[in-house]
Formats: structure tokens, C-alpha cells, sequence
């Protein structure tokens, strides 16, 4: 009997990461770049005590345990902003920004110039051109990013945003501020993806899902609760039970 | 539980969104002003198990790992610093710029500020001044006799003066460009301060290289788009109610765990 509440629990517990999951995903329902996480759950087979001897043999305790949040590598929607700088990834890739813990990769194209008048993200870490960062004279306009990357102005090309891809994308670990990080190597993106300037990628979190899931979460949540109160009664009634019979 | 607090500062954040269109829609009719967009960026993340890390001697690995993140913040208000549109006005020394750059502005207290208003107007000196009073920079002075005073494309002031058959110099309106005009910092009145995200002005004549040219009698118009504010305005409002329903939800189940002791 014991077992049945200690099951609840661990039901209970995946339930509160999972809850956990999709408040992350609804708090960056409008992050550029975000791409949603989705909790996954095993089960759990405790091989306990068995007496297979019995006619009716002991079944195995099966827990929840949670394997993973996979990534969702789904494409968000592209909304176009017309700030010059911006640029949204059609298809499978990443831009490469240099943080100061290393390589860092984004789909967050929300782009700006920093006082050298190089390209920068919002957090002011420079973008990786092929050939290094791309920076600008205070003398260049008309800054245009084609949709092979290559940025150029007036003056002529200035640079080629390195687009990098990966063949497994649940490799890439969240660092916050989004950018991913990968224990895969990255291979260039070549045509697998292509740029659109003047447009940024919103978040990939379809608020109708995550609203979905939250219910159920919700229900799941409180129906386990429901059966463990029914379990704590169903051992008083037994113990007060058992207890009036006379000795 | 943390879902609590995550989604805390997802409502903080499209508080904060809402702040922002708002002020785009209120100034919607605001001469010369640029409209700014909310960017966030998500919170720092737990990983709880690595994704790679190596489940047996056989060197199998975990194909994903567990992250839960803790929310989103706010990375910055950027400025769209788009060309408005322009409208005529019929005035003398109304002036838009089209293009690059920005009008100097000598504040009161000596520093220089930057604007893209050009409504200006003549103090009881005859000299060139915003609608605040501020002095435009390099400081032109309109004799009282003179008639018609024009501006050129180029930033030059002309006014033809009684007996004299050739229009008269008054002199040049010069223009200021920022390597990174985003990094401005608003101060209000249409004016913007420069800071060391923006790098120092770099000055110029109006048709310069990298500068844009004057029309006299125009003014800029705000680059606000009303149907875009209001969709993003209404998606802003819908992502703070859901984020809200994850409050209650979480609420909820804390609650379920809590009356399952009863006395």
C-alpha cells in the first residue's frame, strides 16, 4: 500500500518539473530566437520483492522517472521589423557569436552596432563573419545583408555571417541569454540555410500547446493528490477498524 | 515550485512590453520620433543531467539531457531608427531630414543633444531655436529685414535682404551621425544625448557623404506603425494572461498537495 502512494509521488515530481518546463516556455513566448523544450518520461520498472510463487504473481512497481527536456528545432514565425541589421535563419542553422566563455550559437538575428561600429547581439557579444567579426567605417551606409549572409554597404562587401549547423540539434545545451552551446562539433550550414535581413525569428512556443499540456499537467496533478487523500483514508478507516475489535 | 516564479517574470516582462508599445502609440503624432521594440532573452538554465553524458560502459549516450530554464528578461527597448515619413507643412524653418543624421542642438546647460525634429523657430533675436528654445547648432541668425529665407538641400541658409539683388548667406546647418545610432540615449523632448554605446558624433554637412539631405518645409513624421503597435500591443496582453494561467495552475496543484493532510 505504501507503494501506491510512493508512485503518486514520483508522478507528482515529474509533474512539477514538467510544470516547470512550460512556464519556461510561456515566460519566452516572445524571446527572438527561443525554441520551445518538451519534458519526456520513462517508466521506471522496480524490480522490488517478488513472490512469483503465488497463483497470482507480485507485478513489478512501475515509477515515472524523466529522461529528458528534448528541443524543439521547430522554425518560429518570421516577422519582418525593417531595422537593416536584423536578420532572421530560414532553415536548418545557427549564427556564431563569440561570448567571452567561448563560441556561442543563436537563432536571435535581433542585431546592432556597438560604438567600433561592429555587429553585435543585444548583449553586446560581436557575430562571427567567415572571416571574423564584421565591423563598419563611421563613414559606411546602406548596410544590406544578402540571404547567403554576405553584409555589405555602399563601400562594397564588408563580410559573410558564418551560418553553422548541427546534424543532431538535442546536443545543443541552453545558456541563457539565447544562445546554445554544443558538446557536437558545428558544420558549416552551406545551403541548408539562408538569410532574410530586415526580419527576426520570434519564439517557436505554440501558446495553444503549452496552454494544452498545462492543463493536463493541472489535472494530472491534483487527480494523483485526490487518490493519495483516498489512500490516507482508506488506512485510517482500516486502523480504526481493526482497532475496536476486542482482543 | 518554480514554475511560480518563471512565469513571474514572464508577466514582468510583457508588463513591460505593454509599456513600451503604449509609448509608441502615444506618440504616434510625435515629430521625428523612432519607435522602440522590446527584445528578451531567456534566464539562465539548471541541467539536471548533461545531454552526452555516457549512460553504460559501451559508451551509449543520453540522447538529451534534462534544462529547466527560469524565465525570460528583458535585453533591451531598441530603437527602430527608420526614416519616417515626411509631411509638408508650409513653414519656413520647419526642416526634415532624409536619410542619415541628426540636428545639434546646444541645451541650456552647454551640452550638446541630437534630434531629428526639425521644428524650429526664431527667438526674439532672430535666431534659430527648437520649439523649446534651444539654440540649433552651428547658430544661424536671421536678420529681422530679411524676406523668404530658403534651405537648401545641402544645409545652406539663404534670405534675400531688401536692396540687395542676390540672396544673402546666413550661413550652414550642419548634421551629426553616430556609428551606432541605436545606442542614443533619450532624454525626452525629442532630443538624445550621446553615449559611449553610440561612439562620438561624427559632423557634417547636409549631402555629405553618409549624410541625408534637408527638404525645408517638411517634418518627419513618427516611424510608428498604428496596426502593427496594436497586433504586438494584443499579443503582448494575451502572453501575460497565459503566463498568469501558469500562475493559477501552479497555485492549484500546490494546493491539491497541501489539503491532502487533513486533521
Amino acid at each position: 500500500m505504501e507503494n501506491a502512494a510512493l508512485i503518486g509521488l514520483s508522478r507528482q515530481i515529474a509533474l512539477g518539473r514538467e510544470l516547470d518546463v512550460i512556464a519556461n516556455n510561456m515566460a519566452n513566448v516572445s524571446t527572438n530566437g527561443y525554441k520551445a523544450r518538451q519534458s519526456r518520461f520513462k517508466e521506471f520498472l522496480m524490480p522490488g520483492a517478488s513472490a512469483a510463487a503465488f497463483r497470482q504473481p507480485d507485478r513489478g512497481l512501475s515509477f515515472v522517472a524523466e529522461t529528458g527536456t528534448a528541443l524543439d528545432p521547430s522554425p518560429g514565425a518570421i516577422e519582418r521589423t525593417g531595422n537593416p541589421l536584423d536578420a532572421a535563419i530560414k532553415g536548418d542553422g545557427f549564427f556564431v557569436v563569440q561570448t567571452p566563455a567561448g563560441e556561442r550559437y543563436t537563432r536571435n538575428g535581433a542585431f546592432t552596432l556597438n560604438a567600433q561600429g561592429q555587429l553585435v547581439t543585444s548583449d553586446g557579444h560581436t557575430v562571427m563573419g567567415e572571416s571574423g567579426p564584421i565591423a563598419f567605417s563611421p563613414q559606411e551606409t546602406g548596410i544590406e545583408i544578402g540571404a547567403d549572409g554576405t553584409v555589405s554597404t555602399t563601400q562594397g562587401q564588408r563580410g559573410k555571417l558564418r551560418l553553422v549547423r548541427f546534424a543532431d540539434p538535442q546536443t545543443l545545451r541552453n545558456e541563457g541569454s539565447n544562445v546554445f552551446s554544443s558538446t557536437a562539433p558545428a558544420q558549416a550550414a552551406g545551403t541548408a540555410a539562408q538569410v532574410q535581413a530586415g526580419a527576426i525569428e520570434r519564439s517557436n512556443v505554440k501558446p495553444v500547446i503549452e496552454m494544452s499540456r498545462l492543463i493536463d499537467v493541472n489535472r494530472s496533478y491534483t487527480t494523483i493528490s485526490t487518490m493519495l487523500t483516498r489512500m490516507d483514508e482508506l488506512r485510517r478507516t482500516a486502523l480504526s477498524r481493526l482497532s475496536d475489535q476486542n482482543a | 515550485m518554480r514554475a511560480l516564479h518563471t512565469a513571474a517574470t514572464g508577466m514582468m516582462a510583457q508588463e513591460l512590453n505593454v509599456q513600451v508599445i503604449s509609448n509608441n502609440i502615444a506618440n504616434l503624432r510625435t515629430t521625428g520620433y523612432k519607435r522602440q521594440q522590446t527584445h528578451f532573452l531567456d534566464l539562465l538554465y539548471q541541467h539536471l543531467r548533461r545531454a552526452g553524458s555516457a549512460t553504460s560502459d559501451q559508451g551509449t549516450q543520453l540522447p538529451s539531457g534534462i534544462s529547466i530554464g527560469s524565465g525570460v528578461k528583458a535585453a533591451s527597448t531598441i530603437r527602430a531608427m527608420a526614416q519616417g515619413n515626411l509631411t509638408s507643412t508650409e513653414r519656413d524653418y520647419d526642416v526634415a531630414i532624409r536619410g542619415e543624421g541628426f540636428f545639434r542642438i546646444r541645451m541650456p546647460d552647454g551640452r550638446t543633444a541630437y534630434t531629428r525634429d526639425g521644428s524650429f523657430d526664431l527667438d526674439s533675436q532672430g535666431q534659430l531655436v527648437t520649439r523649446d528654445g534651444y539654440l540649433v547648432e552651428p547658430g544661424i541668425t536671421v536678420p529681422q529685414t530679411a524676406k523668404s529665407v530658403t534651405l537648401t538641400a545641402a544645409g545652406q541658409v539663404q534670405a534675400m535682404i531688401p536692396g540687395q539683388t542676390t540672396p544673402q548667406d546666413l550661413g550652414q546647418i550642419q548634421l551629426a551621425r553616430f556609428v551606432n545610432k541605436t545606442g542614443l540615449e533619450s532624454m525626452g523632448d525629442n532630443l538624445f544625448l550621446e553615449t559611449a554605446a553610440s561612439g562620438p558624433a561624427i559632423d557634417g554637412n547636409p549631402g555629405a557623404e553618409g549624410f541625408g539631405n534637408l527638404q525645408q518645409s517638411y517634418l518627419e513624421e513618427a516611424n510608428v506603425n498604428a496596426v502593427t503597435e496594436l497586433s504586438s500591443l494584443i499579443a503582448a496582453q494575451r502572453a501575460y494572461e497565459m503566463n498568469a494561467k501558469v500562475v493559477t495552475a501552479a497555485d492549484q496543484m500546490l494546493s491539491s498537495s497541501t489539503q491532502m493532510m487533513r486533521g
